[in-house]
């Protein structure tokens, strides 16, 4: 009796321990087995249901300097929670670079990605479409009439469908210190030769020529793929993971040494692989530095007194200037960056509403023209050009901007949504032992080529 | 119900929900990991078994071999540098008098306090303009170092910050090895005329060597999953320099999405630290007498 006592205690407490284990997972099965697929859209009952539901958001805006993009996501987020009835957006914020290269990579392949997430195009969500975790919303946005609204979809289309949205446009080049260029009498350089020019008389003053933060090598990387289109050529990069065009082209290591001239003639500041990109800003609101290389969306810093200081107003924008007067601008012009939409998530009829209603908020014309008016971005949306002129109004830098736009010759996406990730992580290592001096410019080209082959053969 | 204890299916059953959690979390996935190592899994479908050609390539990248050599250099900092401090400070606070409570708090604080918070605060004590450390050497007439962005300095800098947040866990713990050991062995060696190193040297540090032992096995064992202050203070950086093997497994294989590359680095890891272990306990550890008063 007493032997039986004990085992039905043991028992009950193996049971009792499995169960509580296994508690969540039913829990899951069951909120599974009641959603249906697209097809069989309930529309009128989920606009009348009431009952809560959550809708988790994966964003990058966190920080000092992205508080204006965040303002205009928690609007968009009130006002689509106001318009489905039970929706609870679960605001989840992560750094930019973490988001991309580590969390949502270790969420997609769990197969368990947020709703909606912020994500990069290319290469980025296509693989993750291909593999069914990211929606096809080109549905969505015929419901919506806005298919045709977008410069581009180019970086999230896979097969003739779409898989993302990109949030903005964007371009790069050098903010200035505008009094400075004045009081020195410095022209706005028009081939390389003379922003070399300018880079040496700056420091020979004792400031630094270009403020960088390489802690992560994508900063770095911006002026050095720059430098690479003006020397192998606008379309380079695409050619690379076809095994067209060459790392380890002449060309290309007339680019890598280019920046490697800059390092060793000490045009950047000192010490650069322990920044933090934000501290890049830093340099030029304290003078310390003249000309930073950067995306237009740094432009929400200087157009803000609270971040740019005494330095505000005083910032201008030129773009990199050709190797030979009148060869014609060419600069990075992409919109890679955006959200995306999890497969799960558009399965469920609820959540699909209420995805339809964000994308609803967030891609129109009043979003696209706050985004540059209170952030620098160029909208991802058509948008007429007297209207963008109208609302950059005031603002010397985005006025700057938008007119230069206007000289481009060539554009190109950057190299990131252009080449595998193993690549992308090859040329980060090797753009920053070139950087602390512990790879020559042919090294760079050589050891990156030798990841792109593996890269191209197994694919 | 003695009878009923004596049954070996009761005590299978008590041990079965442990068993089942060290099956789920420990067994399973080690074996899930040198499953997928001999594959090329991009992290989501379709993979194909390569056979060892993931660790024939992570063995010829000598990228590798030198975060195992900073993994290396995290072992040796902890057992010739941190550990003979932790002795030694643990000695002083054991020998005050007053406010041994408030040493013990204070030395303590920084494990308790996360590693983001950690990271940052030495991120501004190794800054190269504003940071207390360059300050100090400018007072000195010496020229600022690139604590974190020269490849020269930035690893010794992380095994500084890494040994400030754990020194004092360990010297709490071999603070209670020392306070444990009766006071008549103390008391009879000053009779003796013994000094206080002599005590200290003979006597206590002796008789705390089993604890010492444990703190060398932990410190081990945290050298070869060390990642969070690397992540925090450099990424790996600048140029790898601090790299050890879970932050160059992160870079190769989540971020590059070649996760049976990634397996095949972490089946090294475990490979490198069962065999480090074992090495420490057959040679070292197991020499160690044991302590009876």
């Amino acid at each position: 009796m007493k032997k039986g006592l004990v085992l039905l205690t043991t028992l009950l407490f193996i049971a009792t321990t499995a169960l509580t284990g296994c508690g969540g997972g039913a829990k899951e099965s069951g909120s599974s087995n009641g959603t249906t697929t697209p097809e069989t859209k309930t529309d009128t009952k989920t606009e009348t249901s009431s009952e809560p539901f959550d809708l988790k958001l994966r964003h990058t805006q966190v920080g000092e300097s992205k508080k204006n993009r965040f303002n205009i996501l928690q609007d968009v987020v009130k006002k689509t929670e106001g318009e489905i009835a039970g929706l609870s957006v679960k605001l989840d914020g992560v750094e930019s670079e973490v988001n991309r290269k580590e969390k949502l990579r270790a969420e997609m392949t769990n197969g368990d990605p947020p709703d909606i997430f912020d994500a990069f195009g290319s290469p980025d969500v296509k693989l993750y479409a291909e593999n069914g975790l990211v929606a096809d919303i080109a549905p969505i946005l015929d419901e919506l009439g806005i298919k045709d609204d977008f410069l581009s979809h180019t970086q999230w289309e896979k097969d003739g469908k779409i898989y993302g949205l990109p949030v903005g446009a964007s371009i790069e080049g050098y903010f200035y210190n505008k009094e400075y260029f004045e009081k020195n009498k410095i022209e706005i350089p028009k081939t390389l030769a003379e922003l070399e020019a300018i880079a040496e008389k700056v420091k020979q003053d004792g400031k630094i020529p270009f403020a960088i933060a390489s802690k992560d090598a994508w900063v770095p990387l911006m002026t050095t793929n720059n430098l690479w289109t003006y020397y192998a050529g606008a379309d380079v990069t695409k050619g690379f993971a076809k095994g067209e065009t060459k790392w380890n082209d002449p060309k290309m290591i007339e680019a890598f040494a280019k920046h490697a001239d800059w390092l060793k003639k000490g045009y950047f500041k000192q010490g650069e692989l322990g920044l933090e990109y934000a501290t890049q800003r830093n340099q030029i609101i304290n003078e310390e530095a003249i000309m930073m290389y950067d995306g237009s969306w740094a432009t929400s810093v200087f157009a803000d007194k609270a971040q740019s200081g005494k330095m505000h107003g005083k910032v201008g924008f030129f773009m990199m200037p050709p190797l030979n007067a009148g060869d014609g601008y060419s600069i990075m012009f992409d919109s890679n960056n955006g959200y995306a939409f999890s497969q799960k998530a558009i399965d469920d009829p609820k959540k699909r509403e209420a995805i339809k209603a964000f994308i609803k908020n967030l891609y129109n014309e009043e979003m696209q023209l706050r985004g540059l008016k209170e952030d620098g971005v160029i909208p991802s949306m058509k948008v007429e050009q007297a209207k963008l002129n109208e609302t950059a109004k005031g603002n010397d830098l985005l006025e700057a901007i938008l007119a230069q736009m206007g000289e481009v010759k060539y554009t190109w996406p950057a190299f990131d949504a252009l080449v595998q990730a193993d690549v992308n992580t090859a040329l980060s290592q090797q753009i920053q032992k070139m950087i602390s001096g512990q790879a020559t410019p042919q090294q760079v080209g050589d050891e990156v080529q030798k990841v792109q082959d593996e890269a191209n053969a197994a694919e | 119900m003695n009878k009923a204890l004596r049954s070996p299916i009761t005590y299978f059953l008590f041990l079965l929900p442990a068993l089942v959690l060290f099956i789920a979390f420990f067994i399973y996935p080690v074996i899930v990991a040198i499953y997928y190592s001999f594959t090329n899994w991009n992290g989501f479908a379709n993979y194909k078994f390569i056979g060892f050609d993931n660790y024939i390539r992570v063995m010829s990248k000598a990228d590798f071999w030198a975060s195992v050599k900073n993994n290396g250099f995290f072992i040796l900092f902890s057992c010739f540098v941190q550990v003979p401090l932790i002795i030694f400070f643990s000695l002083l606070i054991s020998n005050v008098k007053r406010l041994r409570g408030l040493y013990k708090t204070a030395v303590f604080m920084p494990s308790v306090m996360s590693t983001a918070v950690i990271g940052i605060l030495w991120g501004f004590i190794y800054d190269p303009d504003v940071g207390l450390l360059n300050k100090i050497l400018g007072k000195l007439g010496i020229d600022p170092i690139m604590w974190l962005s020269d490849e020269k300095w930035a690893m010794i800098s992380i095994l500084i910050t890494n040994a400030w947040q754990w020194t004092g866990f360990y010297i709490v713990m071999v603070l209670a090895a020392i306070l444990s050991i009766p006071k008549e062995l103390d008391e009879a060696a000053m009779i003796d005329g013994a000094t206080g190193i002599q005590r200290a040297l003979k006597i206590t540090v002796p008789l705390i060597m089993p604890i010492v032992s444990v703190v060398i096995m932990l410190s081990i064992a945290g050298a070869m999953k060390a990642a969070d202050i690397i992540i925090v203070m450099t990424k790996g950086g600048p140029a790898g320099s601090t790299d050890v093997m879970t932050t160059y497994m992160m870079k190769h294989s989540i971020a590059s999405f070649k996760y049976g590359y990634g397996y095949s680095i972490s089946v090294l890891i475990f490979i490198f630290t069962l065999l480090i272990t074992l090495a420490y306990q057959f040679l070292i550890a197991r020499r160690a007498e044991r302590i009876e008063y």
